[in-house]
Protein backbone atom coordinates (compact mmCIF):
# COMPACT_ATOMS: atom_id res chain seq x y z
CA UNK A 1 0.00 0.00 0.00
CA UNK A 2 1.70 3.13 -1.18
CA UNK A 3 -1.31 5.29 -0.36
CA UNK A 4 -4.08 7.61 -2.29
CA UNK A 5 -3.21 10.66 -4.33
CA UNK A 6 -5.86 12.96 -4.51
CA UNK A 7 -5.62 16.14 -7.23
CA UNK A 8 -8.39 19.26 -7.96
CA UNK A 9 -7.12 22.28 -9.96
CA UNK A 10 -9.75 23.67 -7.46
CA UNK A 11 -8.01 23.57 -3.68
CA UNK A 12 -11.29 23.53 -2.18
CA UNK A 13 -12.49 20.13 -4.07
CA UNK A 14 -8.88 19.06 -3.34
CA UNK A 15 -9.48 19.05 0.27
CA UNK A 16 -12.68 17.67 0.21
CA UNK A 17 -11.02 14.70 -1.65
CA UNK A 18 -8.33 14.55 1.17
CA UNK A 19 -11.21 14.10 3.79
CA UNK A 20 -12.55 10.81 1.25
CA UNK A 21 -9.20 9.80 0.58
CA UNK A 22 -8.21 9.27 4.82
CA UNK A 23 -11.43 6.99 5.45
CA UNK A 24 -9.57 4.86 2.86
CA UNK A 25 -5.81 4.80 3.31
CA UNK A 26 -4.08 5.63 6.24
CA UNK A 27 -1.34 7.33 3.46
CA UNK A 28 -2.91 10.47 1.62
CA UNK A 29 -1.12 12.79 -1.17
CA UNK A 30 -2.30 15.84 -2.48
CA UNK A 31 -1.12 16.88 -5.56
CA UNK A 32 -2.20 20.69 -6.44
CA UNK A 33 -0.52 23.22 -8.93
CA UNK A 34 1.02 26.19 -7.72
CA UNK A 35 2.37 27.47 -3.94
CA UNK A 36 -1.60 29.45 -3.25
CA UNK A 37 -2.69 25.83 -3.52
CA UNK A 38 -0.41 24.13 -1.29
CA UNK A 39 -0.92 26.85 1.54
CA UNK A 40 -4.45 25.31 2.10
CA UNK A 41 -3.77 22.08 1.75
CA UNK A 42 -0.88 21.71 4.00
CA UNK A 43 -3.95 22.08 6.46
CA UNK A 44 -5.67 19.06 5.25
CA UNK A 45 -3.91 16.58 7.78
CA UNK A 46 -2.40 14.84 4.19
CA UNK A 47 0.93 13.03 4.32
CA UNK A 48 2.48 15.20 1.93
CA UNK A 49 1.24 18.17 -0.39
CA UNK A 50 3.12 17.41 -3.84
CA UNK A 51 2.97 21.18 -5.58
CA UNK A 52 3.37 20.65 -9.33
CA UNK A 53 5.96 23.33 -10.74
CA UNK A 54 6.30 24.42 -14.39
CA UNK A 55 7.18 27.89 -15.76
CA UNK A 56 4.37 30.05 -17.08
CA UNK A 57 0.80 29.32 -16.36
CA UNK A 58 -0.38 26.55 -18.07
CA UNK A 59 -3.39 25.25 -17.50
CA UNK A 60 -4.52 22.23 -15.47
CA UNK A 61 -4.93 20.06 -18.25
CA UNK A 62 -1.32 20.16 -19.58
CA UNK A 63 0.11 18.35 -16.51
CA UNK A 64 -1.24 15.07 -17.42
CA UNK A 65 1.45 13.72 -18.28
CA UNK A 66 3.27 15.19 -15.26
CA UNK A 67 0.63 13.29 -13.03
CA UNK A 68 0.20 10.58 -14.59
CA UNK A 69 4.77 9.82 -14.30
CA UNK A 70 4.15 11.32 -10.58
CA UNK A 71 1.57 8.08 -10.18
CA UNK A 72 3.56 5.74 -11.93
CA UNK A 73 7.20 6.77 -10.42
CA UNK A 74 5.52 6.28 -6.65
CA UNK A 75 3.91 3.04 -7.19
CA UNK A 76 0.52 4.82 -6.55
CA UNK A 77 -2.62 2.53 -5.40
CA UNK A 78 -5.35 5.11 -6.27
CA UNK A 79 -6.30 8.36 -7.78
CA UNK A 80 -8.79 10.67 -6.65
CA UNK A 81 -9.61 13.34 -9.42
CA UNK A 82 -12.54 16.08 -8.41
CA UNK A 83 -14.57 15.90 -11.30
CA UNK A 84 -15.18 18.87 -12.94
CA UNK A 85 -15.07 19.08 -16.63
CA UNK A 86 -11.51 19.85 -16.33
CA UNK A 87 -10.77 16.87 -13.91
CA UNK A 88 -12.76 14.20 -15.96
CA UNK A 89 -10.80 14.81 -19.06
CA UNK A 90 -7.61 15.11 -16.54
CA UNK A 91 -8.65 11.79 -14.89
CA UNK A 92 -9.36 10.20 -17.90
CA UNK A 93 -5.93 10.72 -19.73
CA UNK A 94 -4.23 9.67 -16.85
CA UNK A 95 -5.84 6.83 -16.57
CA UNK A 96 -5.26 6.12 -20.43
CA UNK A 97 -1.45 6.19 -19.61
CA UNK A 98 -1.39 4.45 -17.26
CA UNK A 99 -3.50 2.05 -19.01
CA UNK A 100 -5.75 1.48 -15.80
CA UNK A 101 -9.44 1.38 -14.78
CA UNK A 102 -11.15 4.58 -14.26
CA UNK A 103 -14.52 5.03 -12.34
CA UNK A 104 -16.49 8.26 -12.82
CA UNK A 105 -18.32 10.03 -10.08
CA UNK A 106 -18.46 7.73 -7.58
CA UNK A 107 -20.65 7.63 -4.94
CA UNK A 108 -19.36 5.17 -2.62
CA UNK A 109 -15.60 3.83 -2.71
CA UNK A 110 -14.28 0.95 -0.77
CA UNK A 111 -10.66 -0.51 0.00
CA UNK A 112 -11.82 -4.26 -0.37
CA UNK A 113 -9.60 -6.59 2.39
CA UNK A 114 -7.28 -8.38 -0.21
CA UNK A 115 -6.31 -4.85 -1.89
CA UNK A 116 -9.00 -4.66 -4.58
CA UNK A 117 -11.40 -1.72 -5.14
CA UNK A 118 -14.87 -1.29 -5.50
CA UNK A 119 -16.51 1.85 -6.03
CA UNK A 120 -20.81 2.89 -6.89
CA UNK A 121 -21.34 4.78 -9.36
CA UNK A 122 -25.34 5.70 -11.47
CA UNK A 123 -25.73 4.36 -14.96
CA UNK A 124 -28.58 5.48 -17.58
CA UNK A 125 -28.44 8.99 -15.53
CA UNK A 126 -29.70 7.49 -12.40
CA UNK A 127 -31.61 4.94 -13.49
CA UNK A 128 -29.41 2.33 -11.77
CA UNK A 129 -26.75 2.00 -9.51
CA UNK A 130 -23.47 -0.27 -11.12
CA UNK A 131 -20.28 -1.51 -8.44
CA UNK A 132 -17.12 -2.07 -10.30
CA UNK A 133 -14.04 -3.60 -8.89
CA UNK A 134 -10.46 -3.58 -9.89
CA UNK A 135 -7.52 -4.58 -9.18
CA UNK A 136 -3.76 -2.61 -9.68
CA UNK A 137 -3.73 0.98 -10.18
CA UNK A 138 -7.09 2.96 -10.73
CA UNK A 139 -8.23 6.63 -11.49
CA UNK A 140 -11.74 7.59 -8.84
CA UNK A 141 -13.08 10.94 -10.21
CA UNK A 142 -15.22 12.39 -7.13
CA UNK A 143 -18.31 15.06 -7.68
CA UNK A 144 -17.76 18.03 -5.15
CA UNK A 145 -19.87 18.04 -2.27
CA UNK A 146 -19.39 14.74 -1.55
CA UNK A 147 -17.59 15.29 1.42
CA UNK A 148 -16.86 18.16 4.05
CA UNK A 149 -13.13 19.63 3.08
CA UNK A 150 -10.76 18.08 5.65
CA UNK A 151 -9.34 20.86 8.00
CA UNK A 152 -7.19 19.46 10.75
CA UNK A 153 -5.95 21.93 13.55
CA UNK A 154 -2.05 22.31 13.63
CA UNK A 155 -1.65 20.22 10.78
CA UNK A 156 0.99 21.44 8.71
CA UNK A 157 1.61 18.62 6.19
CA UNK A 158 5.25 18.50 4.57
CA UNK A 159 5.57 20.12 0.63
CA UNK A 160 7.11 18.52 -1.52
CA UNK A 161 7.54 20.78 -5.07
CA UNK A 162 8.32 18.87 -7.96
CA UNK A 163 9.33 20.43 -11.44
CA UNK A 164 7.17 19.10 -14.47
CA UNK A 165 7.11 19.03 -18.05
CA UNK A 166 3.81 20.28 -19.62
CA UNK A 167 1.79 19.85 -22.52
CA UNK A 168 1.15 23.42 -24.36
CA UNK A 169 -0.18 21.98 -27.44
CA UNK A 170 -3.70 23.05 -26.41
CA UNK A 171 -3.54 27.27 -26.15
CA UNK A 172 -5.84 29.27 -24.08
CA UNK A 173 -6.77 32.48 -26.52
CA UNK A 174 -9.58 33.72 -23.42
CA UNK A 175 -11.56 33.06 -20.98
CA UNK A 176 -14.78 35.13 -19.92
CA UNK A 177 -17.46 34.71 -17.24
CA UNK A 178 -21.15 33.44 -18.27
CA UNK A 179 -23.83 35.65 -16.57
CA UNK A 180 -23.45 33.69 -12.92
CA UNK A 181 -26.70 34.45 -10.30
CA UNK A 182 -24.77 33.30 -7.43
CA UNK A 183 -27.89 31.34 -6.09
CA UNK A 184 -26.85 28.17 -4.33
CA UNK A 185 -29.76 25.65 -4.60
CA UNK A 186 -27.79 22.87 -2.95
CA UNK A 187 -29.33 24.68 0.11
CA UNK A 188 -32.75 25.79 -0.81
CA UNK A 189 -36.00 24.66 0.82
CA UNK A 190 -38.34 25.30 -1.79
CA UNK A 191 -37.67 25.24 -5.58
CA UNK A 192 -39.76 26.11 -8.24
CA UNK A 193 -38.06 24.49 -11.72
CA UNK A 194 -39.02 26.11 -14.84
CA UNK A 195 -39.20 23.98 -17.91
CA UNK A 196 -39.75 23.58 -21.46
CA UNK A 197 -43.33 23.71 -21.49
CA UNK A 198 -43.07 27.32 -19.64
CA UNK A 199 -40.39 28.42 -21.18
CA UNK A 200 -41.54 31.19 -23.25
CA UNK A 201 -39.90 34.99 -22.13
CA UNK A 202 -43.40 35.94 -20.67
CA UNK A 203 -43.32 32.74 -18.51
CA UNK A 204 -40.22 33.22 -16.63
CA UNK A 205 -42.82 35.88 -14.12
CA UNK A 206 -45.08 33.22 -13.48
CA UNK A 207 -42.81 31.44 -12.10
CA UNK A 208 -40.51 33.80 -10.10
CA UNK A 209 -43.83 34.92 -9.39
CA UNK A 210 -44.67 31.65 -7.72
CA UNK A 211 -41.07 31.13 -6.10
CA UNK A 212 -42.23 34.41 -4.42
CA UNK A 213 -45.16 32.89 -2.84
CA UNK A 214 -43.28 29.72 -1.93
CA UNK A 215 -40.56 31.38 -0.81
CA UNK A 216 -38.35 29.29 -3.07
CA UNK A 217 -35.28 29.49 -5.43
CA UNK A 218 -35.71 28.94 -9.38
CA UNK A 219 -34.19 26.13 -11.03
CA UNK A 220 -34.82 24.98 -14.82
CA UNK A 221 -34.04 22.21 -16.70
CA UNK A 222 -30.98 21.95 -18.75
CA UNK A 223 -32.48 23.29 -22.46
CA UNK A 224 -34.05 25.92 -20.31
CA UNK A 225 -30.57 27.19 -19.80
CA UNK A 226 -28.31 25.91 -21.96
CA UNK A 227 -30.44 25.97 -25.32
CA UNK A 228 -32.45 28.72 -24.49
CA UNK A 229 -30.54 31.38 -22.60
CA UNK A 230 -33.67 31.77 -19.94
CA UNK A 231 -32.08 31.01 -16.89
CA UNK A 232 -28.31 31.19 -15.52
CA UNK A 233 -26.71 27.75 -15.98
CA UNK A 234 -26.05 27.50 -12.29
CA UNK A 235 -30.02 26.90 -12.07
CA UNK A 236 -30.53 24.12 -13.73
CA UNK A 237 -30.58 20.82 -12.15
CA UNK A 238 -29.39 17.04 -13.20
CA UNK A 239 -26.97 15.01 -13.67
CA UNK A 240 -24.95 17.47 -15.57
CA UNK A 241 -26.02 20.46 -13.10
CA UNK A 242 -27.34 21.07 -9.65
CA UNK A 243 -28.36 18.56 -7.11
CA UNK A 244 -31.05 19.74 -5.18
CA UNK A 245 -31.97 18.56 -1.56
CA UNK A 246 -35.50 21.00 -0.93
CA UNK A 247 -38.53 20.24 1.32
CA UNK A 248 -40.51 20.70 -1.72
CA UNK A 249 -39.41 20.75 -5.93
CA UNK A 250 -42.41 22.01 -7.69
CA UNK A 251 -41.92 21.43 -11.85
CA UNK A 252 -43.71 23.29 -14.18
CA UNK A 253 -43.52 22.03 -17.76
CA UNK A 254 -40.79 19.82 -17.01
CA UNK A 255 -41.28 16.13 -19.02
CA UNK A 256 -38.98 14.35 -16.16
CA UNK A 257 -35.96 12.62 -17.93
CA UNK A 258 -34.06 10.80 -15.54
CA UNK A 259 -31.22 12.97 -16.66
CA UNK A 260 -33.01 15.53 -15.00
CA UNK A 261 -34.94 13.93 -12.11
CA UNK A 262 -32.13 12.58 -10.95
CA UNK A 263 -30.66 16.27 -9.47
CA UNK A 264 -33.58 16.42 -7.14
CA UNK A 265 -34.11 12.06 -6.32
CA UNK A 266 -33.65 13.48 -2.08
CA UNK A 267 -36.43 16.27 -2.27
CA UNK A 268 -38.98 15.23 0.35
CA UNK A 269 -41.83 15.93 -1.54
CA UNK A 270 -42.75 16.49 -5.49
CA UNK A 271 -45.19 18.19 -7.41
CA UNK A 272 -45.32 18.08 -10.84
CA UNK A 273 -47.68 20.59 -13.31
CA UNK A 274 -47.80 19.27 -17.28
CA UNK A 275 -50.57 18.99 -19.48
CA UNK A 276 -49.64 15.90 -20.43
CA UNK A 277 -50.92 13.10 -18.16
CA UNK A 278 -48.36 10.52 -19.37
CA UNK A 279 -45.39 13.01 -18.91
CA UNK A 280 -42.26 10.34 -17.07
CA UNK A 281 -42.30 13.43 -14.10
CA UNK A 282 -45.68 11.57 -12.89
CA UNK A 283 -43.98 8.77 -12.04
CA UNK A 284 -41.18 10.16 -9.75
CA UNK A 285 -43.53 12.73 -8.17
CA UNK A 286 -45.60 12.80 -5.03
CA UNK A 287 -48.77 15.26 -6.76
CA UNK A 288 -49.58 14.92 -10.30
CA UNK A 289 -51.07 17.85 -11.43
CA UNK A 290 -52.15 17.40 -14.53
CA UNK A 291 -52.72 20.71 -16.79
CA UNK A 292 -51.48 24.10 -17.77
CA UNK A 293 -49.47 25.60 -15.78
CA UNK A 294 -50.01 28.94 -17.49
CA UNK A 295 -53.45 28.53 -15.88
CA UNK A 296 -52.59 26.91 -12.42
CA UNK A 297 -49.04 28.26 -11.58
CA UNK A 298 -50.88 32.01 -10.56
CA UNK A 299 -53.74 30.26 -8.99
CA UNK A 300 -51.42 28.07 -6.77
CA UNK A 301 -49.41 31.37 -6.24
CA UNK A 302 -52.90 32.88 -4.75
CA UNK A 303 -53.69 29.83 -3.19
CA UNK A 304 -50.11 30.05 -1.07
CA UNK A 305 -50.48 33.76 -0.46
CA UNK A 306 -53.87 33.47 0.64
CA UNK A 307 -52.38 30.54 3.80
CA UNK A 308 -49.79 33.39 5.10
CA UNK B 1 -16.90 10.95 -34.97
CA UNK B 2 -17.76 8.24 -32.74
CA UNK B 3 -20.69 7.48 -31.58
CA UNK B 4 -22.74 4.32 -29.53
CA UNK B 5 -25.48 2.56 -29.82
CA UNK B 6 -27.78 2.75 -26.24
CA UNK B 7 -30.40 1.03 -24.62
CA UNK B 8 -33.34 3.50 -24.19
CA UNK B 9 -33.06 4.55 -20.74
CA UNK B 10 -36.70 5.67 -20.33
CA UNK B 11 -37.20 1.73 -21.56
CA UNK B 12 -35.25 0.23 -18.44
CA UNK B 13 -37.86 -2.55 -16.56
CA UNK B 14 -36.57 -2.33 -13.35
CA UNK B 15 -38.61 -4.93 -10.92
CA UNK B 16 -39.36 -3.60 -7.68
CA UNK B 17 -39.18 -6.11 -5.35
CA UNK B 18 -35.42 -7.23 -6.18
CA UNK B 19 -34.88 -4.05 -8.39
CA UNK B 20 -33.18 -6.22 -10.68
CA UNK B 21 -33.14 -4.61 -14.45
CA UNK B 22 -34.36 -5.95 -17.36
CA UNK B 23 -33.24 -3.68 -20.71
CA UNK B 24 -34.00 -6.94 -23.05
CA UNK B 25 -37.49 -5.23 -24.41
CA UNK B 26 -35.72 -1.47 -24.46
CA UNK B 27 -35.49 -0.16 -28.02
CA UNK B 28 -32.01 0.38 -28.81
CA UNK B 29 -30.83 4.23 -30.38
CA UNK B 30 -28.01 6.69 -31.24
CA UNK B 31 -27.03 7.87 -27.62
CA UNK B 32 -28.88 11.07 -27.53
CA UNK B 33 -26.12 13.54 -27.80
CA UNK B 34 -24.44 11.79 -30.54
CA UNK B 35 -26.93 13.28 -32.86
CA UNK B 36 -25.66 16.49 -31.85
CA UNK B 37 -22.50 15.35 -32.25
CA UNK B 38 -22.90 13.97 -36.13
CA UNK B 39 -24.20 17.16 -37.10
CA UNK B 40 -21.38 19.22 -35.82
CA UNK B 41 -18.78 17.31 -37.32
CA UNK B 42 -21.11 17.13 -40.84
CA UNK B 43 -21.02 21.24 -40.62
CA UNK B 44 -16.75 21.12 -39.46
CA UNK B 45 -15.71 18.00 -42.73
CA UNK B 46 -17.79 20.40 -44.90
CA UNK B 47 -16.13 23.58 -44.26
CA UNK B 48 -12.63 21.80 -44.68
CA UNK B 49 -14.30 19.52 -47.48
CA UNK B 50 -13.22 16.44 -45.46
CA UNK B 51 -14.86 12.76 -45.46
CA UNK B 52 -17.17 12.35 -42.71
CA UNK B 53 -17.00 9.07 -41.40
CA UNK B 54 -19.10 7.20 -38.22
CA UNK B 55 -17.17 5.02 -36.29
CA UNK B 56 -18.54 2.62 -33.70
CA UNK B 57 -18.13 -0.06 -31.17
CA UNK B 58 -21.00 -2.27 -30.06
CA UNK B 59 -22.68 -5.58 -30.31
CA UNK B 60 -24.22 -6.80 -33.46
CA UNK B 61 -27.16 -4.75 -33.16
CA UNK B 62 -25.33 -1.78 -33.89
CA UNK B 63 -25.71 -2.29 -37.20
CA UNK B 64 -29.31 -0.66 -37.22
CA UNK B 65 -27.70 2.38 -35.75
CA UNK B 66 -25.04 2.39 -38.63
CA UNK B 67 -28.16 3.08 -41.25
CA UNK B 68 -29.33 5.84 -38.37
CA UNK B 69 -25.98 7.65 -38.46
CA UNK B 70 -25.44 7.35 -42.20
CA UNK B 71 -29.10 9.21 -42.50
CA UNK B 72 -28.14 11.82 -40.13
CA UNK B 73 -25.09 12.72 -42.01
CA UNK B 74 -22.09 10.59 -41.58
CA UNK B 75 -20.37 10.02 -45.88
CA UNK B 76 -19.53 6.34 -44.30
CA UNK B 77 -19.65 4.01 -41.12
CA UNK B 78 -17.19 1.44 -39.76
CA UNK B 79 -19.04 -0.46 -37.11
CA UNK B 80 -16.08 -2.32 -34.88
CA UNK B 81 -18.17 -5.57 -33.82
CA UNK B 82 -18.11 -6.14 -30.17
CA UNK B 83 -17.58 -10.47 -29.34
CA UNK B 84 -20.73 -11.54 -28.33
CA UNK B 85 -20.86 -11.45 -24.03
CA UNK B 86 -17.89 -9.62 -23.85
CA UNK B 87 -18.04 -6.50 -21.80
CA UNK B 88 -15.85 -3.54 -23.15
CA UNK B 89 -15.03 -0.83 -20.16
CA UNK B 90 -13.91 2.66 -21.03
CA UNK B 91 -10.06 1.49 -21.44
CA UNK B 92 -10.97 -1.43 -24.31
CA UNK B 93 -13.02 0.90 -26.06
CA UNK B 94 -10.59 3.89 -26.23
CA UNK B 95 -8.29 1.10 -27.61
CA UNK B 96 -10.74 -0.35 -29.87
CA UNK B 97 -11.31 3.71 -31.11
CA UNK B 98 -7.81 4.48 -31.38
CA UNK B 99 -6.47 1.31 -33.60
CA UNK B 100 -9.67 1.80 -36.09
CA UNK B 101 -8.81 5.51 -36.16
CA UNK B 102 -5.21 4.62 -36.62
CA UNK B 103 -6.42 2.25 -39.66
CA UNK B 104 -8.07 5.04 -41.58
CA UNK B 105 -5.78 7.08 -43.15
CA UNK B 106 -5.00 10.48 -42.92
CA UNK B 107 -7.81 11.70 -39.81
CA UNK B 108 -7.53 15.31 -38.72
CA UNK B 109 -10.09 15.81 -36.27
CA UNK B 110 -11.86 13.16 -33.91
CA UNK B 111 -15.31 14.54 -32.83
CA UNK B 112 -16.97 12.10 -29.62
CA UNK B 113 -19.59 13.61 -27.32
CA UNK B 114 -18.70 14.58 -23.44
CA UNK B 115 -20.90 11.47 -22.02
CA UNK B 116 -22.78 9.07 -23.31
CA UNK B 117 -26.16 8.37 -22.25
CA UNK B 118 -25.82 5.04 -20.44
CA UNK B 119 -22.28 5.51 -18.45
CA UNK B 120 -22.03 9.27 -18.76
CA UNK B 121 -18.60 8.98 -17.80
CA UNK B 122 -16.89 11.99 -19.44
CA UNK B 123 -14.17 9.06 -20.38
CA UNK B 124 -14.41 7.55 -23.99
CA UNK B 125 -13.12 10.76 -25.37
CA UNK B 126 -10.07 12.01 -23.22
CA UNK B 127 -8.56 8.18 -23.30
CA UNK B 128 -8.78 7.96 -27.13
CA UNK B 129 -7.55 11.38 -27.20
CA UNK B 130 -4.51 10.43 -25.07
CA UNK B 131 -3.89 7.01 -26.78
CA UNK B 132 -3.78 8.54 -29.98
CA UNK B 133 -1.16 10.91 -28.70
CA UNK B 134 -3.42 14.22 -29.76
CA UNK B 135 -3.86 17.29 -28.02
CA UNK B 136 -7.30 16.88 -26.23
CA UNK B 137 -9.99 19.77 -26.07
CA UNK B 138 -13.25 19.15 -24.32
CA UNK B 139 -16.47 19.87 -23.73
CA UNK B 140 -17.14 22.24 -26.96
CA UNK B 141 -19.58 24.30 -27.72
CA UNK B 142 -17.99 26.05 -30.62
CA UNK B 143 -15.99 25.07 -33.07
CA UNK B 144 -13.98 25.66 -35.92
CA UNK B 145 -11.19 25.08 -38.21
CA UNK B 146 -8.83 27.01 -40.05
CA UNK B 147 -6.08 25.81 -42.32
CA UNK B 148 -4.45 23.51 -39.72
CA UNK B 149 -5.43 25.06 -36.87
CA UNK B 150 -8.61 24.07 -34.49
CA UNK B 151 -10.61 26.78 -32.56
CA UNK B 152 -12.80 25.89 -29.89
CA UNK B 153 -15.11 27.14 -27.35
CA UNK B 154 -14.83 25.22 -24.03
CA UNK B 155 -17.73 25.41 -21.45
CA UNK B 156 -16.09 25.36 -18.05
CA UNK B 157 -18.82 25.63 -15.53
CA UNK B 158 -19.83 29.32 -15.53
CA UNK B 159 -16.88 30.24 -17.49
CA UNK B 160 -16.62 29.97 -21.73
CA UNK B 161 -13.03 29.38 -22.82
CA UNK B 162 -11.73 29.80 -26.25
CA UNK B 163 -8.94 27.61 -27.13
CA UNK B 164 -6.89 26.66 -29.87
CA UNK B 165 -4.69 23.76 -31.15
CA UNK B 166 -2.89 22.14 -34.28
CA UNK B 167 -4.18 19.30 -35.98
CA UNK B 168 -4.85 16.20 -36.01
CA UNK B 169 -7.03 16.82 -32.39
CA UNK B 170 -9.51 15.05 -30.42
CA UNK B 171 -12.44 17.08 -29.50
CA UNK B 172 -15.07 16.28 -27.21
CA UNK B 173 -18.94 18.16 -27.43
CA UNK B 174 -21.50 19.32 -25.67
CA UNK B 175 -25.14 18.98 -26.60
CA UNK B 176 -25.34 22.79 -27.66
CA UNK B 177 -22.81 22.49 -30.64
CA UNK B 178 -25.28 21.73 -32.70
CA UNK B 179 -28.84 21.31 -33.34
CA UNK B 180 -30.05 17.24 -33.89
CA UNK B 181 -32.22 17.85 -37.01
CA UNK B 182 -34.48 14.61 -37.75
CA UNK B 183 -33.34 12.98 -40.57
CA UNK B 184 -35.95 13.50 -43.73
CA UNK B 185 -37.11 10.80 -46.31
CA UNK B 186 -34.29 11.90 -49.09
CA UNK B 187 -31.62 11.52 -45.99
CA UNK B 188 -33.06 7.93 -45.01
CA UNK B 189 -33.13 6.30 -48.40
CA UNK B 190 -29.72 8.23 -49.50
CA UNK B 191 -28.23 6.33 -46.42
CA UNK B 192 -29.16 2.93 -48.46
CA UNK B 193 -26.33 4.08 -50.76
CA UNK B 194 -23.47 5.29 -48.67
CA UNK B 195 -20.44 2.80 -47.58
CA UNK B 196 -20.47 1.15 -44.34
CA UNK B 197 -18.14 -1.77 -43.10
CA UNK B 198 -18.25 -4.15 -39.96
CA UNK B 199 -14.69 -5.02 -38.34
CA UNK B 200 -14.88 -7.98 -36.01
CA UNK B 201 -12.50 -6.60 -32.69
CA UNK B 202 -10.06 -9.41 -33.37
CA UNK B 203 -9.14 -7.90 -37.14
CA UNK B 204 -7.32 -4.82 -34.91
CA UNK B 205 -4.82 -7.19 -33.53
CA UNK B 206 -4.42 -5.44 -30.36
CA UNK B 207 -2.93 -7.15 -27.10
CA UNK B 208 -5.33 -9.24 -24.70
CA UNK B 209 -4.72 -6.50 -22.38
CA UNK B 210 -6.05 -4.17 -24.73
CA UNK B 211 -9.75 -5.88 -25.05
CA UNK B 212 -9.74 -7.03 -21.59
CA UNK B 213 -12.08 -4.57 -19.15
CA UNK B 214 -10.02 -2.77 -16.23
CA UNK B 215 -13.21 -3.35 -14.36
CA UNK B 216 -15.65 -6.03 -13.18
CA UNK B 217 -19.16 -5.20 -13.18
CA UNK B 218 -20.15 -6.93 -9.82
CA UNK B 219 -23.81 -5.88 -9.73
CA UNK B 220 -26.40 -3.72 -11.66
CA UNK B 221 -29.49 -2.47 -9.65
CA UNK B 222 -32.07 -0.44 -10.71
CA UNK B 223 -33.66 2.87 -9.44
CA UNK B 224 -37.32 2.51 -7.84
CA UNK B 225 -38.39 5.61 -6.80
CA UNK B 226 -41.18 5.42 -3.97
CA UNK B 227 -43.22 8.28 -4.18
CA UNK B 228 -47.27 8.96 -3.40
CA UNK B 229 -48.40 9.78 -7.11
CA UNK B 230 -51.04 11.52 -6.33
CA UNK B 231 -52.87 12.50 -8.96
CA UNK B 232 -55.05 15.75 -9.55
CA UNK B 233 -56.63 15.37 -13.19
CA UNK B 234 -60.21 15.83 -12.77
CA UNK B 235 -62.22 18.71 -11.83
CA UNK B 236 -61.63 22.76 -12.74
CA UNK B 237 -58.10 24.24 -12.17
CA UNK B 238 -59.15 26.00 -8.65
CA UNK B 239 -59.96 22.39 -7.20
CA UNK B 240 -56.51 21.50 -8.10
CA UNK B 241 -54.43 23.98 -6.89
CA UNK B 242 -56.97 23.48 -3.27
CA UNK B 243 -56.31 19.59 -3.51
CA UNK B 244 -52.43 20.15 -3.80
CA UNK B 245 -52.31 23.35 -1.19
CA UNK B 246 -53.95 21.09 1.32
CA UNK B 247 -51.63 18.30 0.56
CA UNK B 248 -48.66 20.28 0.58
CA UNK B 249 -49.55 22.08 4.19
CA UNK B 250 -50.15 18.35 5.64
CA UNK B 251 -47.10 17.45 4.25
CA UNK B 252 -45.11 20.85 6.27
CA UNK B 253 -43.31 21.69 3.33
CA UNK B 254 -45.08 25.33 2.85
CA UNK B 255 -43.46 27.86 5.13
C1 LIG C 1 -26.27 12.72 -21.21
C2 LIG C 1 -27.41 13.65 -20.91
C3 LIG C 1 -27.33 14.53 -19.82
C4 LIG C 1 -28.40 15.39 -19.52
N1 LIG C 1 -28.32 16.18 -18.42
C5 LIG C 1 -29.40 16.92 -18.07
C6 LIG C 1 -29.41 17.69 -16.85
O1 LIG C 1 -28.44 17.70 -16.09
N2 LIG C 1 -30.51 18.40 -16.55
C7 LIG C 1 -31.63 18.42 -17.35
O2 LIG C 1 -32.61 19.09 -17.01
N3 LIG C 1 -31.64 17.73 -18.51
C8 LIG C 1 -30.55 16.98 -18.88
N4 LIG C 1 -30.60 16.27 -20.04
C9 LIG C 1 -31.74 16.48 -20.94
C10 LIG C 1 -32.94 15.66 -20.53
O3 LIG C 1 -32.83 14.38 -21.09
C11 LIG C 1 -34.23 16.29 -21.07
O4 LIG C 1 -34.11 16.48 -22.45
C12 LIG C 1 -34.56 17.62 -20.43
O5 LIG C 1 -34.49 17.54 -19.02
C13 LIG C 1 -35.96 18.01 -20.83
O6 LIG C 1 -36.25 19.28 -20.37
P1 LIG C 1 -37.75 19.75 -20.19
O7 LIG C 1 -38.46 18.81 -19.33
O8 LIG C 1 -37.67 21.17 -19.76
O9 LIG C 1 -38.29 19.78 -21.69
P2 LIG C 1 -39.23 18.78 -22.50
O10 LIG C 1 -38.74 17.40 -22.42
O11 LIG C 1 -39.39 19.41 -23.81
O12 LIG C 1 -40.61 18.81 -21.72
C14 LIG C 1 -41.50 19.84 -21.73
C15 LIG C 1 -42.74 19.39 -20.99
O13 LIG C 1 -43.62 20.46 -20.83
C16 LIG C 1 -44.94 19.99 -20.95
N5 LIG C 1 -45.76 21.15 -21.31
C17 LIG C 1 -45.82 21.81 -22.50
N6 LIG C 1 -46.64 22.87 -22.40
C18 LIG C 1 -47.09 22.90 -21.14
C19 LIG C 1 -47.95 23.77 -20.41
N7 LIG C 1 -48.52 24.83 -20.99
N8 LIG C 1 -48.19 23.49 -19.11
C20 LIG C 1 -47.64 22.41 -18.50
N9 LIG C 1 -46.81 21.57 -19.13
C21 LIG C 1 -46.54 21.81 -20.43
C22 LIG C 1 -44.88 18.92 -22.00
O14 LIG C 1 -45.94 18.02 -21.85
C23 LIG C 1 -43.52 18.29 -21.68
O15 LIG C 1 -43.69 17.20 -20.78
C24 LIG C 1 -29.55 15.39 -20.35
C25 LIG C 1 -29.63 14.52 -21.44
C26 LIG C 1 -28.59 13.65 -21.71
C27 LIG C 1 -28.72 12.72 -22.89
Amino acid sequence: MTGIYVFSEDPRLAAELATTAAALADEVHVVCLGADASRTLTATGATSVVVLEAAGAPRPEAYVAALAGLMRDRGADLLLVGATVTGWEVGARVAALLDSALVSEASVITALPDGAWQAERVMYAGGAVQTETWSGPGVVTVAPGRAVAAAVPGSASPVEVVAVDVDTRVRVVSRTARVRSGVDLASAARVVCVGMGLAEPGDLALAGDLADALDAEVACTRPVAEDRGLLPTERYIGISGAHVHPDLYVGLGVSGQVQHTVGFRDAKVVVGINTNPAAPLFAVCDYAVVGDAHEIVPLLAAAVRARH
Amino acid sequence: MCFKWVAAEGELRVDPATRAVDASSARRKISDYDRNTIEAARVAAGSIGSELVGLTFGGPDARTGIKDALARGVDRAVHVVADEGARADGHVTAHVLAAQVRRLEDVDLVLCTEGASDTYAHETGPRLGELLGWPVVTNVRELTVEGRTLRAVRVLGADLETVECDLPALVTVVPEVAPAPIPGLRSVLGAAKKPSEQVPVADLGLPAGAVTARTTVTSFLGYVAARRRVVLADGAAQDKVDALVAGLAQDGVLR
